[in-house]
């Protein structure tokens, strides 16, 4: 038993026989969600063409809807796979304004969980928690990352089996109230499917999100600096394209947070090296500017060295 | 106007004999009024040839130290404190002739807790000042200072609803028709088929005491008897106001002791009983248990004209501050004076913790009331189920709506009448909630209601004519567009 | 008989889409809902059974009415309502309260009478109901 199924809004719409197709398009003003995506997110071309495509199949489902074609609810949970740092998050965000536009999600909010707020300690204990965050995230989207935790068969006291009968119960009966994304490690989430194939069936859109290239990275770079009102110098620039390059085989990576932190760790050199010498006086480009030294003091050139 | 203070200082101010009032300390407009100061708002009409300045100035002073001499007595006083300054004068708007005098007194005038002794301040001995043509109390900022030496409500809208155990919708009453000359029996049988039909309240009529034609305990013990028998019947609490108002105090206290003792949950004075005895009959109630409900008998006297009296938004803050829980005040549709704008303000007072100052609804201060209880307005007279999306609207969820008429006179009998105005509420407040535009599509959802309840669609029908337009007597002054700074 | 607690029990019985509708509303307005169910419906027990803990923070009525189908599996021989409660000051208490399940057969009550000194009468009111056990209210069981 699922409560009001109604794609908000369409099915209290009187049926038609003819829609503007633009004129539909405007009304629910997803390009301006898809533009705002494409300029905001560096990079990532696949997955932005992949959700235009998502759109698009739903903006034609929503006009069926309206000329009372269909009265199917579609299904909509995602799995979304790749290396951390790759934006999973943030699409998801989008995908939930563009669900919550096209009608599809009716309240729009999205909850994001691991594997610990959805598995108890004790007997008894998962299911509340489960229905807890659940209820929360009705009408909304329900973000699930490193999914395949929920899964340790190895571990005789666990309880994440019972999440996930909740979660496949939940995933099938109530497709008009909520939206579930899976997300994680591409290689790991295959192995999750496998062994829990219920999840693959009711999944409609599998992403993956590929690493960011040298040159994304670069530009995720630069926004975050400019967001922060700091900037390279172009020498500076130049160690950090190195420096990426260097990072990025290293273990551990975690693409656009590696970055941030990296940045970070750039500014503290540029404070101290400013400090260092009590005597300046600063002006607005001493304080902005990172310079080459600031990058190329980073381990991963020693290491490359020695 | 409000330039000038002409007031003389030093020994020339108590040389004998007659001085202007401006001059005597009463006009002061560059006083600005203590946090702690009572701040009255009249409506001055100065006779011809009176200058508005010197009539207001007149006003602060004869509500407080002044008299028509200079006495060489007040210089035992500290005179200065204890005169009301009237510190601004503006022209009414589109009202020629009238102006408007804020006065402000110190708090050392006024005992604590005292509706008499505020009111013997300020209206005690100036409205029949002969300088002046007329004279109405338009309003009054209490400071918290003195809200806080008062009871306030002995219930309160909240703790009502918590003892009714109803919540989300207005509650329903109905006064006992006809008015007069029934015996407690029958009085009783009306009481019980209105209770078993529908409505939370019954109410006795304001000039319904203790008669020949039915005495007081006849009454009460028939009420209760009605009221039991419709609690069963329905599973919800029921009560009727029993109405207390004696010829003394003590009378009034055995009658509401009666009423305790029978069980009833509320009770009823008039306001004519005075300030008095309405505050003592609150302090009562508290210690009781019980609601008090005030009919505001003989208001209209001094209330509905707009250019002589107390305008009633000031009995509303008085009778808060005494501590009645329910209070008349005004149905918008009915048969009763009072427009939409100036009501509006009435219900904010009761009904609001902090009343923000709103020309256009004839509130004149920002009143903070100091998380002193909440008093239930309550709209009585000439009003039917076919107006309830009208009466959601202009009058908001926590209200008492009562249809005497309007279930008493119903075809089909007592009981139909009050199903049919119980039935129109509940699907106007779901229609309501439902984000229906339910004052557009009123009539509809009635019709749709009456479709399951033969009640419902009888009274509409008998009753779909009826309205009460006539000009009101006291609109605001100030429209929508119009500020005034403070 | 049929007993009118709350605020909608002189309407037909609400449907499930009135009653997501009514707990939209609630949600909307930053209440948060409350599912209570009872066999004691005697007018002053104020304090019927909770159904696990009042929802805050929800978004969209789908949670409610989940934990009502729950609520209905185990106690829909009983009355069950939703409240909504308003934590804001100078309320406090709950704002709107309904009946959203009843028993098949409704007793109703017993008016009892005690004459006292005088005319007076000692009234009370007892539920039919509640002369049965707990558990043993309504239809079989």
């Amino acid at each position: 038993m699922s409560a009001l199924s109604a794609v908000q809004g369409v099915s209290e719409m009187p049926p038609v026989e003819k829609v503007d197709l633009r004129r539909e398009f405007n009304e629910v003003g997803i390009g301006e969600v898809l533009n705002q995506l494409d300029r905001e997110l560096i990079g990532l071309r696949p997955v932005k063409t992949r959700i235009r495509e998502i759109a698009s199949l739903l903006l034609i489902e929503r006009i069926r809807k309206r000329m009372n074609l269909t009265s199917d609810v579609p299904t909509l949970h995602m799995s979304f796979t790749g290396n951390p740092g790759t934006g999973k998050t943030t699409v998801a965000l989008r995908i939930a304004g563009i669900l919550h536009r096209l009608g599809f999600v009716r309240r729009g909010q999205v909850v994001s969980v691991t594997r610990d707020e959805l598995v108890g300690q004790y007997i008894g204990h998962t299911a509340p928690k489960t229905k807890e965050i659940l209820k929360k995230a009705m009408g909304g989207v329900l973000f699930i990352d490193e999914a395949y935790y929920l899964h340790r068969p190895d571990n005789e006291r666990d309880y994440g089996q019972e999440a996930i009968e909740i979660l496949l119960q939940v995933m099938e009966s109530q497709r008009e109230d909520l939206v579930v994304i899976l997300a994680g490690y591409g290689d790991r989430m295959d192995k999750f499917f496998a062994s829990n194939p219920g999840f693959r069936s009711r999944i409609a859109h599998h992403i993956d999100f590929p690493d960011y290239s040298d040159d994304d990275l670069l530009a995720i770079a630069e926004l975050m600096l400019r967001d922060m009102n700091y900037k390279f110098s172009s020498d500076a620039r130049e160690a950090f394209v190195r420096y990426i390059g260097l990072r990025k085989a290293q273990p551990m990576f975690s693409n656009a947070r590696s970055i941030r932190n990296a940045l970070d760790r750039m500014r503290l050199r540029q404070a101290n090296r400013l400090v260092a010498d009590l005597d300046r006086v600063l002006t607005a480009d001493d304080v902005v500017s990172l310079e080459a030294s600031d990058v190329l003091a980073s381990r991963v050139f020693m290491k490359a060295i020695g | 106007m409000n330039d000038q203070s002409m007031t003389i200082r030093g020994k020339d101010r108590y040389k004998s004999g007659v001085m202007e009032y401006k001059k005597m300390g009463y006009w002061e407009p560059d006083y600005v009024p203590k946090d702690t100061d009572i701040i009255a708002l009249f409506r001055v009409t100065p006779q011809e040839g009176v200058d508005p300045i010197e009539a207001s100035a007149a006003v602060a002073g004869e509500s407080s130290t002044a008299t028509w001499t200079v006495v060489w007595t007040d210089r035992l006083t500290a005179a200065e404190k204890y005169r009301a300054k009237c510190y601004r004068v503006d022209p009414v708007p589109n009202s020629p002739g009238q102006y408007f005098a804020y006065i402000a007194y110190d708090l050392d005038l006024f005992e604590n807790g005292s509706i008499a002794n505020l009111s013997a301040s300020i209206i005690g001995n100036v409205f029949g000042f002969k300088p002046l043509k007329a004279l109405r109390l338009e309003d009054m900022r209490l400071p918290v200072a003195y809200v806080k030496t008062f009871q306030g409500p002995a219930t309160g809208i909240v703790v009502e609803r918590e003892r009714m155990d109803k919540f989300g919708r207005p509650l329903l009453g109905a006064t006992v028709k006809p008015k007069l000359g029934l015996s407690g029996r029958n009085y009783g049988r009306v009481v019980y088929e209105a209770l078993k039909g529908g409505l939370d309240f019954t109410k006795d009529d304001e000039n319904i005491n203790s008669q020949p034609f039915m005495h007081w305990r006849e009454r009460f013990l028939y009420c209760m008897e009605a009221v039991n028998k419709a609690q069963a019947a329905s599973g919800e609490i029921k009560g009727t106001y029993l109405n207390v108002t004696a010829g003394t105090m003590e009378d009034m206290y055995k009658r509401a002791e009666f009423a305790k003792e029978l069980g009833s949950i509320v009770i009823m004075i008039d306001l004519v009983i005075g300030y008095t005895a309405i505050q003592s009959m609150a302090k009562w109630a508290r210690r009781n248990d019980m609601i008090l409900h005030l009919h505001r008998a003989g208001h209209s006297t001094y209330t509905r004209q707009r250019n002589h009296g107390v305008s009633f938004r000031v009995i509303a803050k008085w009778m808060r501050l005494a501590g009645v829980d329910h209070i008349h005040a005004g149905t918008v549709v009915g048969k009763l004076e009072g427009d939409p704008a100036t009501t509006r303000g009435y219900y904010d007072i009761c009904r609001e913790d902090f009343n923000r100052m709103q020309l256009e609804h004839g509130v004149f201060f920002d009143q903070n009331w100091a998380s002193l209880n909440k008093l239930m307005p309550v709209a009585s007279g000439g009003i039917h189920a076919g107006q309830m999306h009208q009466l959601l609207d202009h009058l908001g969820e926590d209200v008492i709506l009562q249809f005497g008429g309007g279930t008493i006179g119903h075809p089909m009998g007592i009981q139909a009448g009050a199903t049919a105005n119980r039935v129109a509420l509940e699907a106007m407040i779901l229609a309501r909630n439902e984000g229906r535009d339910f004052l557009q599509e009123g009539p509809e959802i009635l019709a749709k209601a009456a479709q399951t309840c033969t009640p419902l669609k009888s009274a509409l029908e008998v009753w779909k004519n009826v309205t009460f337009d006539y000009a009101s007597t006291d609109m605001p002054d100030y429209a929508p567009t119009a500020s005034v700074s403070m | 008989m049929r007993i009118t607690q709350g605020c909608f029990s002189f309407l037909p019985d609400l449907t499930d889409q009135q009653i997501t509708r009514q707990v939209q509303y609630c949600l909307e307005n930053g209440w948060a809902v409350n599912i209570e169910f009872t066999d004691d419906p005697h007018p002053r027990n104020n304090f019927w059974e909770m159904w696990g803990l009042p929802m805050f923070d929800l978004r969209d009525a789908a949670g409610v009415l989940m934990e009502l189908a729950e609520c209905r599996k185990v106690y829909g021989d009983r009355y069950i309502r939703l409240s909504a409660f308003d934590s804001s000051h100078g309320w406090e208490s709950v704002r709107l309260s309904f009946i959203v399940d009843r028993p098949k057969q409704e007793p109703g009550f017993r008016l009892d009478r005690h004459e006292v000194a005088g005319r007076n009468i000692r009234y009370t009111t007892t539920s039919y109901a509640a002369d049965r056990p707990e558990g043993q209210r309504y239809g079989g069981s």
